[in-house]
């Protein structure tokens, strides 16, 4: 059966392309199938060479919507006013109220809240830019970096809620796994985990949505369990290794508990918050 | 047969192949893709998705314009033509490959024996 091309580019480009874009593209590939079926090909086959055109929907959406945003906003090549008149200011005077306070009292509650307000107000600065921006970091470091400021703000969120006791060192989990059995530490930890899977779909929805590539989605999505693997797995081990700090070193498998504990959990629970944005959608036949 | 040539060369020569073929004559994509792989038999082949972003970058900077027209069978296909700009880049696109490949040649003597 001949397929709709017009509306297969429309469905999978998923882009608000305009109808000129999509009815070029459909019109090639159909000119691709045309062409196939006229030297005998058979159908399924005929499908199957123009689709090996494209290879990678997102991609391809995502490059000509750079090109098109781009073409849209060729003005005077400077910043959009909101960034210039609203954004940059206000981080510029939160980073020095922030820092101000923080010599003021290291554990008050409201430096970390202007820190985490300070960082959501550039990642906003950072997509208001997003005309300017290449893909990788449109459809990778910006979801990635939201990702993981939303799972900042919800431990944040967590601590604040459920522990109240500044004593409370919620690291100490991984190297004292009997608190994962009991108490406040298993609590605060399976409330944790439960806060990774929307902090996971917000990451692969961000990247789908700048068009990036299902790896792109995946890696977006559990950024925040990658930076945890990065700290845990990685930063520490080798921090302790050249500070000869004894403790850390005789307590491998605390090392190990933690990175399994802050990073391939929660790198689970993330990922199942990502799988509804992973899919590709289907070829539709008229 | 011609070896194919590798994407990432193809997509830096793709902007002088694209300009010297409209040069000759306002094509649309398929048929402009398909050109370049029969001329150059077959060792630059553009796939649709290598060859709209191009396209489109190009028609950003004012190098091609596009325009919808039916063929005889009443299928629209947009064709593009060079524009007076597009016309002004083919020649030192073309003298800027030239160099290129007297200095490659020179450096790892790639020309015919």
């Amino acid at each position: 059966m001949k397929p709709d091309w017009t509306e297969l580019v429309r469905e999978r480009l998923a882009l608000p392309c305009t109808e000129d874009v999509v009815s070029e593209l459909a019109s090639h590939l159909e000119e691709i199938y045309a062409d196939a079926c006229a030297r005998g090909t058979s159908d399924t086959d005929a499908i199957r060479i123009a689709l090996e055109q494209v290879g990678d929907w997102q991609v391809l959406g995502g490059e000509i919507a750079r090109t098109k945003s781009e073409e849209e906003s060729m003005n005077d090549g400077t910043m959009n006013n909101r960034t210039k008149t609203v954004l940059l200011p206000a981080i510029a005077v939160l980073f020095g109220v922030g820092l101000m306070l923080l010599f003021v009292d290291r554990a008050a509650i409201l430096p970390r809240v202007v820190w985490f307000v300070c960082i959501a107000l550039l990642l906003c600065a950072a997509a208001s830019e997003a005309n300017r921006l290449n893909l990788r970091t449109k459809s990778l470091w910006l979801p990635g970096f939201v990702s993981l400021t939303a799972a900042s703000v919800l431990m944040f969120a967590e601590e604040f809620i459920l522990v109240h006791d500044p004593s409370f060192y919620f690291t100490d989990i991984s190297l004292r796994p009997s608190h994962l059995i009991s108490g406040l530490p298993r609590w605060f930890y399976i409330v944790w985990l439960l806060v990774q899977v929307p902090c996971g779909a917000l990451g692969a929805f961000l990247s789908r949505r700048s068009g990036g590539t299902r790896v792109l989605r995946i890696v977006a999505g559990a950024f925040p369990a990658l930076t945890m693997f990065f700290l845990c797995g990685l930063l520490i081990p080798i921090s302790a290794f050249f500070e000869h700090n004894t403790f850390a070193l005789s307590h491998p498998s605390g090392l190990a508990l933690g990175v399994l504990i802050w990073a391939a959990v929660p790198a689970v629970a993330m990922l199942l918050g990502a799988a509804p944005f992973l899919k590709e959608s289907t070829l539709p036949i008229a | 047969m011609t070896k194919r040539i590798s994407s990432t060369i193809a997509r830096g020569s793709g902007e002088l192949a694209i300009l010297s073929l409209l040069a000759e004559q306002p094509l649309y994509g398929f048929e402009i893709a398909r050109q370049i792989g029969q001329r150059t038999g077959g060792a630059l082949q553009f796939t649709l998705a290598s060859l709209y972003p191009l396209l489109y970058e190009m028609e950003k900077r004012g190098w091609v314009e596009g325009h919808w027209q039916a063929n005889q069978a009443g299928r629209d296909r947009r064709y593009y033509r060079l524009t007076t700009a597009g016309r002004k880049q083919l020649a030192p696109l073309r003298e800027e490959w030239r160099s290129f490949f007297q200095a490659l040649d020179s450096l790892a003597g790639v020309s015919h024996a």
